[in-house]
C-alpha cells in the first residue's frame, strides 16, 4: 500500500464485518428466492436519526431498506427521482449479499423492472430469435 | 433519508475548513453474509480530500494489481481517511460538520 494513503491508523476493531455501501452493495442486482433479477440497489434507506444535528454518543443510524427504481435520469442530468419512482425492500427481506443480493420469499411486488419488461414484450420479442435464449 | 444524500457531501472540520468530500460510506454488519445478515449500522465515512469519486476500491484495499492502474488511483487518493461516526457532528446535505478534536483513520478496508 503506497505510504502516502497508509499514514492514518488503524480505527478501532468493531464486532461485525465492516463493508463500504458503494462498493459492495450499491449497483448489485438483486434476485428473488427463485434467482430471478428484480432490480438493482440503487440506494439505502437510513433511519431517521442519520441527518441533523448528532448529540455525542448518539447510536449509529441504520440502514432499513434497500431502495430500487427509476435512476437512469436523474444519475444523468442530476437531481432525485420522485419518491413515487422508487421501491423501498425492507432489509428483513434480504437473505444474502454476495456478488448479487438475494432476498427472501415475499408477497411483495417488484415493479422496478416494467419498463425492461415493457421493451421486452414489444420490443425484443419482434426481433428475429428475441424469443428464446441464445444457443 | 438515502445515503445517496451522504455521499458528495463536502465534510468541513469546526473551523468550517473543508477537508474533503464522502467518497463512500462504511457499515458495519453482523452476522453470516450469506444468512440473513443483520441490518448494517453506520461505522464511518470514507473521506477524499482530493477527489468526490470512488475508485474501484482501489484507495482502500490492499488489493495492487495491476500495478500502474493501483499506483496511479492511490496517488489520486492520497490523504483519503476514515472518519468515524462518533467523530460526525452534524449532517446536513450538502455539508458534513466534525466534532472539534476528530480523527483520521485509515480507509484501507481490512476482511481479516
Amino acid at each position: 500500500m503506497n505510504a502516502s494513503s497508509n499514514t492514518f491508523p488503524d480505527a478501532p476493531r468493531q464486532r461485525g464485518r465492516l463493508l463500504d455501501a458503494r462498493l459492495h452493495l450499491l449497483d448489485r442486482q438483486m434476485l428473488d428466492d427463485r434467482g430471478v433479477p428484480v432490480g438493482i440497489v440503487d440506494d439505502l434507506e437510513l433511519s431517521a436519526d442519520a441527518f441533523g444535528d448528532i448529540a455525542t454518543g448518539a447510536r449509529s443510524p441504520r440502514v432499513t431498506g434497500l431502495v430500487s427504481g427509476h435512476v437512469v435520469a436523474t444519475r444523468i442530468l442530476g437531481g432525485q427521482p420522485p419518491p413515487s419512482r422508487l421501491q423501498t425492500i425492507p432489509w428483513r427481506l434480504v437473505a444474502a449479499i454476495g456478488t448479487v443480493v438475494r432476498l427472501r420469499q415475499t408477497d411483495m411486488s417488484f415493479d422496478a423492472l416494467w419498463v425492461e419488461h415493457w421493451l421486452r414484450d414489444h420490443v425484443v420479442a419482434r426481433i428475429p430469435g428475441g424469443r428464446h435464449a441464445a444457443k | 433519508m438515502q445515503l445517496s444524500e451522504l455521499l458528495g457531501c463536502t465534510v468541513r472540520d469546526t473551523g468550517s475548513r473543508a477537508v474533503g468530500t464522502v467518497v463512500d460510506v462504511r457499515l458495519s454488519i453482523t452476522g453470516d453474509l450469506d444468512d440473513s445478515p443483520s441490518a448494517p449500522t453506520l461505522f464511518g465515512l470514507v473521506v477524499s480530500p482530493r477527489t468526490r469519486s470512488s475508485y474501484l476500491g482501489y484507495e482502500r484495499s490492499e488489493a495492487n494489481r495491476p500495478m500502474v492502474l493501483a499506483a496511479w488511483l492511490r496517488w489520486r487518493h492520497r490523504g483519503t481517511f476514515l472518519a468515524m461516526w462518533d467523530d460526525i457532528g452534524a449532517v446536513e446535505p450538502p455539508v458534513v460538520r466534525l466534532r472539534p478534536g476528530f480523527h483520521r483513520y485509515s480507509a484501507i478496508l481490512r476482511t481479516d
